[in-house]
C-alpha cells in the first residue's frame, strides 16, 4: 500500500510505489490536471509541487512521495475563487491550448514563494523549465509579473 | 458591401470561453477522457523502411492472458482513405510498410501493459524491400517505389509573363539554393483515440482539428455510411496542423470493432513526433532579377518538398507570389516526392515560410547590390488592395474561361455586389506596416547598411532585421464551411460549427460573432466545435479557416436566427409590427429607435408564448447560412510584418534575440487577446524553426531520431523578449465577419526572414536554418 497525501487528503493505494507520481495521480485517484507530455522530465507539464518544491511528477515514483505534502493543480483554487496565479494567467492570457498550463502555474506557485518579488528578467528565467508550445512567452512573464502584485496586495490587506 | 457599424462584442479582448477550465486543468483532451470497460490498444511499428509481412503469426500474442483482439492487415478494407488537402493517402493497414514507425498491427488488451507485452509477441516474417530517404535520389528515375503510384507528384506550376524577356531587362541577378530542414509540431499534451462501437455505428472521441473530416476519412475508409458515424472531436493541444485526422484513430476504430469492446489508443510523446506527420523537408532553389531602379523583373523558382511515405502533395498553397506582386514574370514550380521516412504534412504557414523564406532571401540580396534599405524594397515591390493576385494565375485564366470573362456569372444578381472583384486583393497592405513598424522600431537610426551590425561590443554584434508574410483566410477546396445557431427557449443561444479546438479560441471567437449579429450578450453564448452529430460539415481550423470562413457562417446563422425570431416577435408582441423595424440591444427585443412603441421583450418570452401553443408552433429557432460563400481564396489574403534585433556572439555562434515588433493585418481584431497570442505565437514557432529545430532522421534507417523533447529543442520563455510588441493594422475586409479575415498562419512566414535577414545584418554572412551556433561558426567560416 503507497500512502499519498494529496492537496491535503490522504489516498491508500495498492500497487502503486513502482509507478510514477504522474500516472497514480491521474489514472488511480483522477487528478487529469497534471499533463504528461514528454514524460522525461523536459516539459514540465506535469510540474506538482513535492512539499512546496516543484517535481516533475513523470520522474518521481509514487513510492518517492510517501510522507511528503503533494500539491497538484486541482489543490491551488476552485473555479469560484481562483488561486491569485490561475487568475494572472486568465488576466494576461498566458496561454492557448492549456496542455502546458498547469504545469507552468505550480511553477510559478513555487517561484513565486522563493522570490515574491521578481523581475521581468527572473520570471523569464524561473519560467524557462517549462515548455510553451503555443507560444505565449511573453503573457506567461507577464502572468507571473501580474501575480507577484496580486499576492503582494493579498498580503498587504 | 456591408457598412461598418459600431461593435458591442466584436473587438473586445475578453477571456477565452475555456480559461478557467485551462487554468484549472479541467479542460478534458482525448488523453484525459475514459469510457466504461474500455480496453487499451498499443499499436506494432516497423522496425524497417520498407518492407512486405511475408507471413504474420500472432498466436503467441493470442494467447497472452488479458489479450482481447488483433488487428491486422488481414482485417483491414483494402481501399485507400485520404486526410485533407493531401496529408494521408493510403490504407488503414496493408501489409506493407513504408517508414521506421508505419503501422503493421495491433493489440486490444485489459490493460495497457498487457498491450505492450503482446505486441512483442506478434512474429513478422518479413521480404526487405528496397528504400529512398532522399528526395533528390527519390525523384530519380529507376529510385526504389516507396508507393504504388510512384514517388513522383506532377509538378504544380503558376507562370506569367516572360521569364527570359524579364531576365535579359534585369541589371541585377541572383540565385538561390536553400534547404529547408523538417520541422516537428512537437505538440504537447500527445493524442488518444477512443472508438466504440454500438451495433453498426461507431463513436469517436479524439482531439482534432477537423472533426468534419475525421467523420469524412472514417467513411472513406470503412466505406460505412456517414450517419453512423460520431465524432466527439476534443481540445488538441499545440497541434499546428498535426491533428486532423490521422491513420492511428482508423486502426482504434477497426481494433474496436474486432475487440468487441471500447478501446483507447493513447500515443506516447515519441510516437506523436516520430510516426504522425512532420513538416516536409523542402528544397528551393531560384533565380530573381531586379532593375537599377529596384523593379523586380522575374522569378524563376523550382521548389521541391519531401512527403514522406504517405503524404500526397503537389502544392503548398503558398502565397507569396501574391505578397511580392511587383515581379513583372515568373515562373515557380512546387513538386512532391515520396520517401521511406515519416510522412509530411501540412504545418502552421506551409509552403509560405519556405518558399517566401527563399524569395525574401533572394530580395534582400537584389536590394543589397541594387542599393535599396530592406524596408523600401519591400514597400517597392509589394502588394496593395485591389491589386492582382499573381499566384491565381492559371486558376483565373481557367475560370475567366470558363465563364467567358464574367467569373461572376453564376452568382445571383443580388449577391454580385456582395461579392469583391476575383482575383484582387480584397484589403490589406503590407506597405503601411512596413512605414509603421519601421518607425516604432527606429529602423531608420538602427539599420546602419546590409550585412552592417547596429552595434559592436567584443565578440557580440547586433543586427536588426525586417520580414513579410502572407497566407490564405481559408480555403474553398472541398467543402464550404457551415454553422447552425440555435436559440433555446430559455434564451440562451448555442452556435455549432467544425471549428475544432486547438487552443486559438474559435469557442470565444465564433461566440463573439453570433453575439453581435443577434444582439445578446456574450455569456449566453456558448459553441460546440467538435459534435458531428450537432454540428454541420465545415472545414475545421486548418487554413486560417476559422475567423473568415468558418466565421462568415456563423454570422450568416445568427442572422437568419435574428430574422426569425424578430418575425415571431413582431407577430405575436408588436401586433404585426415590420420585423425591419425591431432590434435587438443586449439581448432585448424592441422597437429601432424612432419607432413609436416603447413595448420590450426578450427571446426567451417570445419562444415560450409557443411552448403551449396548440398549433405547435416551434419552441427553439434554428438559423443557418443559406447564400453561397464567396470563393475567399480568390480575393483574400493576411499579412504579417515583423522586426527583430539579435545579437550573435561571433566567437560561439549563439544568437540571442533582444527586440521584436509584429504588425499584423488580419481585418478587424474580433479578440485582442487571442490575436495577440496567434501572433506572437506564430512569431515564435517561426523563430524556433529558424534557430533551433530540425527532426532529424538515421542515414541507415530514415528513422527519425531526435524524436524527444530533450533532443528537439524549442524556445523557452527566456529566448525570447517578454517585451515583444504586437501592432494591429485593421484593414476592413468586405466580405470577412465585421471585417475580419484570417490570422494564424502569416506571422510564422514573417518571423524567418527578419531573424535570417538580422542575423545577416549582424555578421555580414546569410546563414543557413537552421541557425544553430554550429551553423553559425560555419557559415562565418571559423571551422
Amino acid at each position: 500500500m503507497t500512502k499519498l497525501t494529496v492537496n491535503n487528503k490522504t489516498y491508500e493505494i495498492s500497487g502503486a510505489s513502482a509507478r510514477t507520481l504522474a500516472s497514480v495521480l491521474r489514472n488511480d485517484l483522477g487528478l487529469m490536471g497534471t499533463k504528461v507530455s514528454c514524460a522525461e522530465g523536459e516539459c514540465g507539464s506535469c510540474t506538482v509541487l513535492l512539499d512546496g518544491k516543484p517535481v516533475t511528477s513523470c520522474l518521481v515514483l509514487a513510492g518517492q512521495a510517501q510522507g511528503r505534502q503533494i500539491e497538484t493543480i486541482e489543490g491551488i483554487g476552485r473555479a469560484e475563487e481562483l488561486h491569485p496565479v490561475q487568475q494572472a494567467f486568465i488576466d494576461e492570457q498566458g496561454f492557448q491550448c492549456g496542455a502546458c498550463t498547469p504545469g507552468f502555474i505550480m511553477s510559478a506557485k513555487a517561484f513565486l514563494a522563493e522570490n515574491p518579488n521578481p523581475s521581468e528578467d527572473e520570471a523569464s528565467i524561473a519560467m524557462s523549465g517549462n515548455i510553451c508550445r503555443c507560444g505565449a512567452h511573453p503573457y506567461i512573464v507577464s502572468a507571473v509579473l501580474n501575480a507577484a502584485e496580486k499576492m503582494q496586495k493579498g498580503r498587504e490587506s | 458591401m456591408e457598412m461598418r457599424k459600431k461593435l458591442s462584442v466584436v473587438g473586445k479582448g475578453v477571456p477565452v470561453k475555456d480559461a478557467t477550465s485551462k487554468v484549472m486543468g479541467s479542460l478534458r483532451f482525448a488523453v484525459d477522457m475514459g469510457v466504461h470497460r474500455m480496453a487499451y490498444g498499443k499499436i506494432l511499428r516497423s522496425p524497417h523502411p520498407h518492407a512486405r509481412i511475408k507471413a504474420i503469426d500472432t498466436s503467441k500474442a493470442e494467447a497472452l492472458p488479458g489479450v482481447i483482439a488483433i488487428l491486422t492487415h488481414h482485417d483491414t478494407p483494402r481501399n485507400n482513405w485520404e486526410a485533407a488537402w493531401f496529408n494521408y493517402r493510403g490504407k488503414v493497414l496493408d501489409g506493407v510498410a513504408r517508414f521506421v514507425g508505419d503501422e503493421v498491427a495491433a493489440v486490444a488488451a485489459e490493460t495497457e501493459d498487457i498491450a505492450r507485452q503482446a505486441i512483442e509477441l506478434i512474429d513478422i516474417s518479413w521480404e526487405i524491400l528496397p528504400h529512398v530517404f532522399d528526395m533528390a535520389q527519390a525523384a530519380k528515375p529507376g529510385s526504389p517505389q516507396v508507393r504504388e503510384e510512384g514517388n513522383v507528384r506532377p509538378p504544380s506550376r503558376v507562370e506569367w509573363g516572360d521569364v527570359v524577356q524579364g531576365e535579359a531587362e534585369s541589371d541585377f541577378i541572383v540565385d538561390c539554393d536553400v534547404k529547408f530542414p523538417s520541422q516537428q509540431y512537437a505538440s504537447l499534451g500527445r493524442n488518444a483515440c477512443i472508438a466504440e462501437w454500438e451495433d453498426d455505428k461507431v463513436t469517436l472521441w479524439t482531439s482534432s482539428q477537423t472533426p468534419s473530416e475525421l467523420k469524412d476519412g472514417v467513411h472513406e475508409a470503412l466505406g460505412i455510411p456517414q450517419n453512423k458515424i460520431r465524432v466527439l472531436a476534443l481540445p488538441s493541444g499545440s497541434s499546428f496542423g498535426l491533428w486532423w485526422s490521422n491513420n492511428f484513430m482508423m486502426v482504434t476504430v477497426l481494433l474496436a470493432k474486432k475487440a468487441g469492446r471500447a478501446v483507447k489508443i493513447e500515443l506516447d510523446n515519441e510516437e506523436c513526433m516520430a510516426t504522425v506527420k512532420r513538416r516536409h523537408e523542402e528544397h528551393s532553389r531560384g533565380r530573381m532579377g531586379c532593375t537599377r531602379d529596384g523593379r523586380l523583373t522575374f522569378l524563376k523558382m523550382d521548389h521541391m518538398i519531401d512527403n514522406g511515405a504517405y503524404g500526397f502533395k503537389n502544392d503548398v498553397g503558398y502565397t507569396c507570389l501574391d505578397l511580392w506582386s511587383g515581379i513583372h514574370n515568373a515562373s515557380s514550380q512546387v513538386q512532391g516526392v515520396n520517401t521511406n521516412r515519416v510522412t509530411a504534412g501540412c504545418f502552421r504557414g506551409v509552403g509560405d515560410c519556405t518558399l517566401s523564406v527563399a524569395m525574401e532571401r533572394m530580395a534582400d540580396q537584389l536590394a543589397e547590390k541594387a542599393g535599396f534599405d530592406p524596408v523600401d524594397f519591400r514597400a517597392r515591390n509589394q502588394i496593395g488592395q485591389g491589386d492582382f493576385l499573381n499566384g491565381l494565375k492559371g486558376y483565373s485564366d481557367e475560370v475567366m474561361k470558363n465563364t467567358n470573362g464574367d467569373p461572376l456569372a453564376f452568382v445571383a444578381p443580388e449577391l454580385r455586389d456582395k461579392w469583391p472583384e476575383l482575383f484582387h486583393l480584397s484589403s490589406g497592405s503590407t506597405v503601411p506596416m512596413l512605414r509603421d513598424g519601421a518607425e516604432r522600431f527606429r529602423w531608420g537610426e538602427r539599420f546602419k547598411g546590409w550585412g552592417k551590425p547596429s552595434s559592436v561590443s567584443g565578440a557580440k554584434q547586433r543586427g536588426i532585421g525586417v520580414g513579410t508574410g502572407s497566407h490564405t483566410c481559408g480555403v474553398e477546396a472541398e467543402g464550404n464551411s457551415s454553422s447552425i445557431v440555435r436559440l433555446n427557449p430559455d434564451g440562451s443561444v448555442k452556435v455549432f460549427c467544425s471549428a475544432g479546438r486547438q487552443g486559438q479560441g474559435s469557442e470565444t471567437t465564433q461566440a463573439q460573432v453570433a453575439a453581435e449579429a443577434l444582439g445578446v450578450p456574450l455569456e449566453i453564448v456558448e459553441v460546440e466545435t467538435g459534435d458531428t452529430d450537432a454540428c454541420p460539415w465545415g472545414h475545421g481550423s486548418i487554413a486560417s479557416n476559422t475567423m473568415y470562413r468558418g466565421g462568415w457562417a456563423t454570422r450568416e446563422a445568427a442572422l437568419d436566427a435574428r430574422r426569425q425570431i424578430l418575425e415571431l416577435a413582431a407577430r405575436e408582441c408588436f401586433e404585426g409590427m415590420d420585423p425591419e423595424s425591431l432590434d435587438i440591444v443586449d439581448g432585448v427585443i424592441g422597437p429601432k429607435e424612432g419607432q413609436p412603441s416603447n413595448r420590450t421583450t426578450t427571446i426567451s418570452e417570445v419562444l415560450n408564448l409557443f411552448r403551449s401553443d396548440a398549433l405547435g408552433q416551434m419552441s427553439s429557432i434554428t438559423g443557418q447560412s443559406r447564400d453561397p460563400m464567396p470563393p475567399t481564396i480568390a480575393f483574400s489574403r493576411q499579412f504579417a510584418t515583423h522586426f527583430v534585433e539579435v545579437e550573435v556572439d561571433m566567437d560561439t555562434g549563439q544568437i540571442k534575440v533582444l527586440d521584436y515588433l509584429a504588425l499584423q493585418d488580419s481585418g478587424t481584431v474580433v479578440n485582442p487577446q487571442v490575436l495577440k497570442n496567434q501572433v506572437i505565437g506564430g512569431a515564435i514557432c517561426g523563430l524556433g524553426f529558424a534557430l533551433y529545430e530540425e527532426l532529424k532522421f538515421s542515414p541507415e534507417t530514415g528513422e527519425a531520431i531526435n524524436a524527444n523533447l530533450l533532443d528537439y529543442k524549442l524556445l523557452r520563455t527566456a529566448d525570447f523578449p517578454a517585451n515583444a510588441e504586437v501592432i494591429f493594422h485593421e484593414s476592413y475586409d468586405p466580405v470577412g465577419p465585421y471585417g475580419a479575415r484570417g490570422a494564424g498562419e502569416s506571422p510564422i512566414a514573417a518571423a524567418i526572414p527578419a531573424v535570417s535577414q538580422a542575423v545577416y545584418n549582424a555578421t555580414g554572412v546569410w546563414v543557413d536554418m537552421p541557425m544553430t551556433p554550429e551553423n553559425v561558426i560555419r557559415a562565418l567560416g571559423k571551422v
